[in-house]
């Protein structure tokens, strides 16, 4: 029983990360990108190939996962540059099926269908330590991160690039700088996410990272409320602990606990964006101008 | 190169691409008339090719189960517009709200419909899609004539309803300035029902054509929204011509990509066509500048 809360506390804390990093492309900078999932696939397939070949060190795991995403997303940042609204979505959607091919094709450096296997136990400097501290450590510098960013000038670029691009840009704001940088370190830190699920799991595959995942994580920071600190970190726990109550729950068969919990997700998603569109936590008139 | 399998899959991608055109259409129709990013477009298509197979194995009548499949593409898309769309749309619903809230309606029938009819591939028997040589080593099957055919026959209908009829000519004046058309004492909510009606109602003939040829699955709504998509991106935001050309092009680059890599590749393809699109030519081929 401890055991399985822990694994459910490391998760939570793994896809906290990641929602509160959507959350700060989505919120703060106003990018909506159904891609996420990606680059926690990239961090997770870096982390993996550095334990595997080189070092089981945490930290370099986590350097190299954060490296790869964070220089990789210009993959996401270029189409952020030129297009906004639909047309963006439309292009991380893209970005999101093209990757995924390229995660189960590209079999040396991510094992295919099969993925990798045996990835080490995390240590850092030689001292095995467990996952969740790991986690729970990642999540809460990033969180602060987030903290210091939304209320220093940078968030205050960002929030004002996503109510008016043109005005940011006649104040002489680096719209191009402030869209890459906050795209950057998103992705980067959903790299992170990648490296530690990968140190945790000690196997990953491409079925992690599929558009359903980035969904997933999207919805968390629905859920939550988009442009809160917090939100998104509340949506984490309670599509997580989701599936954990539902096993619990006797009259649904097995099989089809999967099916019943997507519906859950699917419909939640659709009930709040037609009754409270800012999430549990956002207030709503804020949500509205965030949207 | 062996000719015979390029024009065997340049058939074929032309088969899908008609199919994806119709779909494509549908999508761009109500995007252009009522500027809904209808995400949850997939979702209808899946509906009405599973009552078609339902149909079929009950053992109705062909037509019945055309017919079947169309009242449930319809109903689904003013469903959607009534109980969906139009209430986040009266509290100002961004663009974003709307994806989000259709894209869990996607989720909701995929699952639901996998639950119900069985996950996996599902297909009906017909002796239309029985292939024919027709060439040494080229394999046409009767359902070739009847997509392209399908396919022409309602383009020609929908160009005409939207040049010649006061209701389809009130839908394109929806597209370009509703403030007017309003100031003209027509109802843009009633217009916007006739748009999601007929953009639905595209989606049951290839729904129920492609349960016969390559089958379907739970999951073919979110392939069949994501290529319409595209289509309608890469064939420019509010123009119809454009779908409908760029679901012929992404259904036969789809196919013919197979020449050069495996199937696994196909999709990508298709997206990475869009991605360029978006990066170097946002308004697509025949794309008008949206700014009026």
């Amino acid at each position: 029983m401890i055991a399985y809360l822990a694994n459910l506390a490391t998760l939570a804390s793994i896809f906290g990360i990641l929602a509160v990093t959507l959350n700060f492309m989505v919120g703060y900078a106003g990018i909506f990108s159904v891609a996420h999932a990606v680059f926690f696939g990239l961090g997770a397939y870096a982390g993996a190939q550095v334990a595997l070949a080189l070092v089981p060190d945490a930290l370099a795991a986590c350097a190299a996962a954060a490296l790869i995403a964070g220089g990789l997303s210009l993959c996401l940042a270029l189409p952020a540059l030129r297009v906004r609204g639909e047309y963006f979505v439309a292009a991380s959607l893209g970005l999101q099926m093209v990757a995924l091919t390229v995660f189960s094709e590209a079999k040396p450096l991510t094992g295919g269908l099969g993925g990798l296997i045996g990835i080490p136990q995390p240590r850092i400097f030689g001292v095995s330590v467990g996952a969740l501290p790991l986690s729970l450590a990642a999540l809460v510098l990033i969180l602060l991160a987030i903290a210091a960013m939304a209320r220093g000038s940078f968030g205050r670029t960002l929030q004002a690039i996503r109510d008016a691009e043109s005005a940011a840009e006649a104040l002489g704001k680096h719209v191009a700088v402030a869209k890459a940088l906050a795209v950057g370190f998103a992705c980067a830190g959903a790299g992170i996410a990648g490296a530690l699920f990968a140190l945790h799991m000690q196997f990953v595959n491409v079925e992690s990272f599929t558009l359903e995942q980035s969904v997933l994580v999207m919805a968390m920071v629905i859920v939550g409320g988009t442009g809160t600190l917090l939100g998104p970190l509340i949506g984490a726990v309670l599509l997580l602990s989701l599936p954990a109550g539902l096993a619990f729950l006797p009259f649904i068969p097995a099989t089809e606990v999967g099916a019943v919990q997507q519906i859950i997700y699917g419909a939640a998603m659709t009930l709040l964006m037609i009754f409270r569109p800012a999430g549990l936590v956002g207030d709503l008139s804020r949500g509205r101008s965030a949207a | 190169m062996d000719l015979m399998l390029v024009l065997q899959l340049l058939l074929g991608g032309l088969q899908n691409g008609a199919l994806y055109a119709l779909t494509a259409a549908g999508f761009a129709l109500i995007f252009g008339a009522t500027k809904v990013f209808h995400v949850a477009h997939g979702a209808a298509f899946t509906l009405a090719g599973y009552v078609f197979i339902y149909a079929w194995n009950a053992g109705w009548h062909a037509a019945i189960g055309v017919a079947a499949a169309l009242a449930i593409a319809v109903l689904f898309g003013i469903g959607m517009e009534r109980f969906v769309y139009r209430p986040i749309q009266r509290h100002e619903g961004s663009f974003f709200t709307v994806f989000v809230a259709a894209f869990g309606v996607s989720i909701v029938v995929q699952n639901l419909v996998g639950m119900v009819a069985g996950r996996g591939f599902a297909s009906v028997d017909s002796s239309l899609s029985q292939g024919v040589e027709v060439l040494p080593e080229l394999f046409l099957a009767p359902v070739f004539w009847v997509a392209i055919g399908t396919a022409i026959l309602l383009f020609a209908a929908l160009t005409l309803f939207l040049s010649r009829t006061h209701a389809g000519v009130a839908l394109r004046a929806l597209a370009q300035n509703p403030d007017l058309l309003r100031a003209y004492g027509l109802s843009s909510s009633r217009l916007s029902i006739l748009a999601f009606a007929l953009g639905s109602a595209l989606v049951a003939p290839p729904a129920v054509l492609m349960a016969m040829t390559t089958g379907l699955n739970e999951a073919i709504g979110n392939h069949v929204m994501l290529l319409s998509m595209a289509a309608t991106m890469v064939g420019g935001i509010g123009s119809l011509r454009g779908a409908a050309v760029a679901g012929v092009l992404l259904g036969v680059a789809e196919s013919l990509v197979l020449l050069v890599l495996d199937t696994q590749w196909a999709e990508a393809a298709s997206f990475l066509v869009l991605f360029g699109f978006i990066l170097f030519r946002p308004t697509g081929l025949f794309g008008v500048v949206a700014a009026k």
